[in-house]
């Protein structure tokens, strides 16, 4: 009895299920067309449209100031006055004055302004609304020749290549340690990332709430932007590692027997935790290297972008803070390395070119063709794979140590990570 | 062996992808090649002129709409409004005005700007009512307005011809009836609350009674200082004189060598505490209040607080082009500033050539804007 009418609820619902999967987009839509043709129907009195726009980037020329504006309103609008300091001036606007929805255009205000003054920058819309941007001091906005571009290189490598690679000069110290010791310093590897993950979020909120208009809803981007570098980067990273194995000869978990050989561990845990076990050390360094990497990247935009914003003036001061801060991305790097027993120069020296470089690439970038969308989403981008590294290091020493990360050596390691680069970041 | 390059492989992939999306996101496209260069710039000495494709944002080079222009101020400048005129039995002159206020329209108050004027008979500033001492005023006051508006004028005359405790409701009348004294320049305006509101909306204008014996003949002309602030933060955006920034900068006041100008200068500027008038090149005899025969100061600058004003003349002893301006340099430059273009008066063929002259040397980008 029951199973009949199950068939025969089947292949009636069918037709049914196609019926019920588009009746409400069939009503969504007609919602949809009711609203745009008789808008009075739900609207008492006038549509009162507020224009809103922003100006997204302020570069200064010889005798000229360059704004770039975006319509982040709701309707097309007309800037039809532009200021400096809240005085009208003559002004041209190209493409033109008139600017759809999520357009940009480029005002160009003839100005003799001064090296290293405040301006604001003020534009004015055809209903009289005025809208400013402050910039803290002007300076020449860098031109992409060889010379700008060969000094970006150069606080590039001071800031991301050169810090990376002292870090890894720890490597031979690092592998003489004990595991707890090791342990230890694993964790405050992880401690310096989570740092790095929740900074780089952190500067891009800065850049959120000072660059970025709300229609944007630049916080909101930022944050999956974040989720989704980390889920995907998860997923990427565990299906190639499974490929990879499938494909090569050697045994599933070539540094954990080493591990527990020297340590004379429990071979039992190695039982339990083999399905979990996917990832080697080199490969784990190699993962911090390029998160760490994507994250330098994200920093370089940043350093770029202040250059050419006139918000910092690059101290050799703030260029040590950064040194400082940046060598313990070298340790982390070399810190899942320390059991290995072949020593990998090359390699290491590959990883701090991956970890370090993409600050240089970043600064030229920012510095040249900044852009705080794509700024705020290569933050993001970096924020994700950092925290990718911390899933994967975190799981890697759940798995090596018994499922317990509750130890003394794990938790003051990373307490100190994280404080350590609490104290260094106070030098930027 | 394998596991770190392919990760290597994802990092490069990744690298480029985001190399990619930064160079469409920083790329604004902003190549639009035409060929139809405009200039701009210019008018400011030392700053030279730039071209460009796009559109030119320059309110001291142009001209604004004059159909939905809130005044025309070269036309305003020397119109004054006597009223119909009639006698009454013992025959003294009677003088009748209508003024329809107004609070619904949006004009354009600057070159592409658009504001909810409030205004009597159309116009911000108002008219210029102008009567002699003792005449009888009569105004037929039409509120055509969406709230409630009064005329209130300053000078001598009985409470209830005060316009502050009567409102007159949205499509109400009242007549204002009362004899013109004293003699001077009197400033009028709304009286209803909130009082900032409706003043700087543009609900004002002057009230001129001349002395029975008049003044020595001259080319009279009213100046009006006001602001507005379009964007309702308490703070007045542009500074104008005559109602419109920067007009007689690019549209000089022509007044002849030698010939007596008299001006009527009133202060309606609402939030700024103050507001001057500077003559350049030049002195003139104020008249504070206009009601003296005998002048207070010589002088090139004059600073009034709201509702205050005075007649300035003076006479230019050399042709050419001079500024007058706020010398609150801010007011100037958010357009407060005009000029006068003073000419030889017999000679008309010199007079027109060196106007051509000028004007090329001042503003040499106007030919290529319109």
């Amino acid at each position: 009895m029951e199973r009949e009418t199950g068939i025969i609820k089947d292949s009636i619902s069918k037709k049914k299920i196609v019926f019920f999967g588009i009746v409400p987009f069939a009503i969504l839509s007609m919602m949809i067309v009711l609203i745009l043709s008789y808008p009075s129907l739900f609207f008492s009195g006038q549509f009162i449209v507020v224009p809103e726009i922003s100006i997204e980037k302020v570069e200064f020329e010889p005798l000229k100031i360059i704004a770039t504006v975006s319509n982040t309103g709701h309707s097309e609008v007309s800037i039809v006055q532009a200021d400096v300091n809240d005085r009208i001036h003559s002004a041209a606007m190209e493409p033109d004055n008139t600017l759809e929805r999520f357009e940009s255009a480029r005002v160009i205000i003839p100005f003799s302004w001064n090296e290293g003054q405040p301006y604001g920058i003020g534009l004015t819309t055809d209903d009289g609304t005025r809208f400013e941007k402050t910039i803290q001091f002007a300076t020449l906005t860098p031109q992409p020749t060889l010379k700008q571009a060969s000094n970006f290189a150069l606080i590039g490598t001071y800031v991301g290549v050169i810090p990376v690679m002292i870090g890894l000069l720890w490597y031979p110290f690092i592998r003489k340690l004990s595991l707890n010791k090791y342990n230890f310093f694993l964790s405050f590897t992880l401690g310096l990332l989570v740092f790095l993950g929740m900074d780089a979020l952190l500067e891009g909120n800065e850049i959120v709430v000072r660059d970025i208009s709300s229609a944007f809803h630049g916080q909101m981007l930022l944050i999956m932007v974040a989720i989704l570098s980390l889920v995907s980067l998860i997923y990427i990273s565990s299906k190639l590692m499974k490929n990879a194995r499938a494909k090569s000869s050697e045994p599933e978990y070539p540094v954990y027997t080493e591990v527990s050989k020297e340590d004379g561990s429990n071979v039992s845990s190695v039982q339990s935790s083999r399905q979990h076990l996917i990832i080697r050390p080199v490969a784990l360094s190699m993962m911090i290297a390029i998160g760490i990497g994507l994250h330098n990247f994200g920093e370089g935009l940043a350093i770029g972008a202040a250059v050419l914003l006139g918000e910092v003036a690059l101290s050799s001061f703030l260029i040590l803070g950064f040194t400082l801060h940046n060598t313990t991305e070298g340790l982390a790097i070399v810190a899942p390395m320390a059991r290995n027993k072949k020593l990998a120069i090359a390699k290491l020296i590959l990883m701090g070119l991956i970890a370090g470089v993409p600050t240089i690439i970043g600064s030229w970038i920012g510095g040249f063709l900044y852009s705080p969308l794509a700024t705020i989403i290569f933050l993001g981008i970096g924020a994700g794979a950092i925290f990718q590294v911390v899933y994967s290091v975190g799981s890697w020493m759940y798995y090596n140590n018994n499922k317990v990360l509750a130890s003394l050596p794990i938790v003051s390691g990373f307490m100190l990570g994280i404080f350590i680069m609490y104290i260094t970041g106070l030098l930027v | 062996m394998s596991h770190p390059q392919a990760i290597v492989l994802v990092g490069v992939i990744i690298s480029i992808l985001t190399l990619g999306v930064v160079t469409v996101l920083g790329s604004a496209k902003d190549e639009n090649s035409t060929s139809n260069t405009k200039q701009f710039g210019g008018h400011t000495p030392g700053y030279g002129t730039y071209q460009t494709t796009g559109s030119v944002l320059d309110p001291t080079s142009l001209p604004t709409d004059p159909k939905n222009s809130v005044v025309d101020p070269m036309k305003f400048l020397r119109e004054f409004n006597h009223g119909r005129v009639s006698h009454s039995a013992d025959g003294s002159t009677i003088r009748e005005f209508t003024v329809i206020a107004s609070d619904q329209s949006t004009r354009e108050i600057s070159p592409g700007v658009n504001y909810n004027v409030w205004t009597f008979n159309n116009t911000v500033p108002g008219p210029t009512l102008r009567a002699t001492e003792g005449d009888l005023i009569r105004i037929n006051f039409i509120n055509n307005g969406s709230g409630f508006h009064t005329m209130h004028f300053h000078g001598i005359h009985p409470s209830e011809m005060d316009g502050v405790f009567e409102g007159i409701a949205p499509g109400g009348k009242f007549t204002y009836e009362f004899i013109a004294e004293p003699f001077g320049v009197f400033p009028y305006h709304c009286h209803i609350q909130p009082l900032e509101e409706h003043i700087t909306h543009g609900l004002y204008g002057t009230l001129i009674i001349d002395p029975k014996k008049p003044r020595a003949n001259a080319d009279e002309m009213v100046m009006m200082m006001n602001g507005y602030d379009t964007d309702f933060d308490t703070e007045n955006n542009f500074y104008t004189v005559n109602g419109i920034p920067y007009y007689y900068m690019h549209h000089p006041i022509k007044i002849e060598e030698g010939k007596l100008i008299r001006i009527y200068l009133v202060n309606m500027l609402e939030f700024d505490p103050l507001n001057n008038f500077h003559l350049h090149a030049n002195l003139f005899n104020f008249y504070k209040t206009g009601t003296s025969l005998v002048p207070d100061e010589y002088t090139d600058i004059v600073t009034m607080n709201q509702g205050e004003r005075g007649i300035l003349e003076f006479s230019y002893k050399f042709p050419g082009k001079y500024m007058f301006h706020a010398h609150k340099t801010e007011f100037a430059e958010k357009g407060w500033m005009g000029s006068f273009l003073v000419t030889e008066p017999e000679n008309a063929v010199n007079a027109s050539s060196f106007t051509n002259i000028t004007t090329a040397i001042t503003n040499p980008t106007n030919g290529g804007l319109s």
